[in-house]
């Protein structure tokens, strides 16, 4: 029962705080609305926009733990073409995703007859949330996966179910926050 | 395998993948809307829905990246999967609990409504993750060794694709749930 005793004292603690945290995205989304509401398209590709986040996310953690126990990168904080050829491969991804992601957004918009305010200026929004959230969580994931594998434990445990629940819990906030700047 | 994954092969697994992810979030997104928004209760399943479809995510992704790491590094065995799948379930039941808890507290301090009682709110969780789980875990397992046996890495692809098969079983065995415990 290694396997088991480890996975569940790794991995307990971090899904009770993350999944309380999506109790808490969830008071976030209904405390702003009205916004939402003022805007359907958003709250239409909503779930789609935290998956995809999340998904890169998980990819690159999966990526980086698995190069960590097979050796491919040292577990140092030091930059390397694997981690930089992971990088710029799950952008490009992000950025392909999204073309996809907003166009069927709009005709799933258009021909269910959600009113889409402002479709240039909220294609912005999006891409510049999903971005910078990619940006910071890719360079946040690489130092915790070498810290917590230093210290013998399994990135994927820790930081999958952490970053999962911090991109649901992000991606509403700072898509709010843009709105609410430029709108 | 991972050694030599170029930008390209991370793209042409993973964008595939991502566009599956998609169309299946946007069809949960509907049909959460058509099967739960008429449920008297809403209010309070709302609350419930996104730490349900977090936790999903939480305990399903580590499965998923725990098995493809083992086929990976050549450890993935009948007991290692065994042990993989029941601390999966632990994890499950004691989590859905603590959000089924918490819901109480909110309805309590936030929502104000006595449409459902303590139990429920409790049983909700616990049972609609160990359904959804029930159907994800031999799904994603099949996958890995499917997308292993190929010569795909399956961290790159079956992440993303269970993802919105996740989360449109989680949106399903939710109502399921809801109907099997008669929740107005």
């Amino acid at each position: 029962m290694e396997y088991f005793k480890k996975v569940f004292k790794e991995s307990i603690v971090i899904i009770i705080i993350s999944s309380l945290m999506g109790l808490l995205s969830g008071i976030v989304l209904s405390t702003n609305q009205r916004i939402l509401y003022a805007l359907p398209i958003i709250l239409l590709i909503l779930p789609a926009l935290n998956s995809l986040v999340g998904d890169m996310s998980t990819v690159s953690v999966s990526r980086l733990t698995t190069h960590l126990y097979i050796g491919i990168i040292p577990p140092k904080l030091k930059p390397s073409r694997r981690i930089k050829d992971d990088f710029i491969g799950l952008f490009i991804t992000i950025l392909l995703s999204l073309v996809v992601l907003i166009s069927f957004g709009f005709i799933i918009g258009i021909t269910t007859g959600i009113q889409i305010i402002n479709p240039f200026l909220i294609t912005f929004i999006i891409i510049i949330t999903v971005t910078l959230l990619f940006f910071i969580l890719f360079g946040a994931l690489f130092i915790s996966s070498i810290i917590i594998f230093r210290r013998g434990g399994d990135p994927n445990n820790f930081l999958i179910p952490f970053i999962t629940s911090l991109a649901d819990f992000l991606t509403p906030l700072l898509l709010i926050g843009f709105i609410i700047i430029f709108i | 395998m991972e050694r030599q994954d170029t930008k390209g092969k991370i793209i042409k697994e993973t964008f595939p993948s991502e566009i599956v992810s998609i169309f299946g979030d946007i069809l949960a997104g509907i049909i959460l809307i058509f099967l739960i928004l008429p449920f008297k209760s809403f209010l309070l399943l709302i609350l419930i829905i996104p730490a349900l479809l977090s936790l999903r995510g939480n305990l399903s992704g580590p499965f998923i990246a725990r098995t493809a790491k083992d086929l990976i590094i050549g450890e993935f065995n009948k007991r290692t999967w065994l042990e993989n799948t029941f601390s999966t379930y632990t994890l499950s039941v004691v989590t859905a609990f603590l959000i089924g808890v918490s819901s109480i507290f909110l309805n309590l301090f936030l929502i104000k409504t006595e449409i459902l009682n303590f139990e429920i709110l409790i049983l909700i969780p616990i049972m609609s993750m160990l359904l959804a789980l029930s159907l994800s875990m031999p799904i994603s397992t099949f996958l890995n060794r499917f997308a292993f046996k190929h010569g795909f890495n399956p961290n790159n692809v079956v992440g993303p694709i269970m993802t919105a098969v996740d989360d449109f079983f989680t949106v399903i065995c939710f109502y399921f749930t809801l109907i099997l415990l008669g929740v107005p």
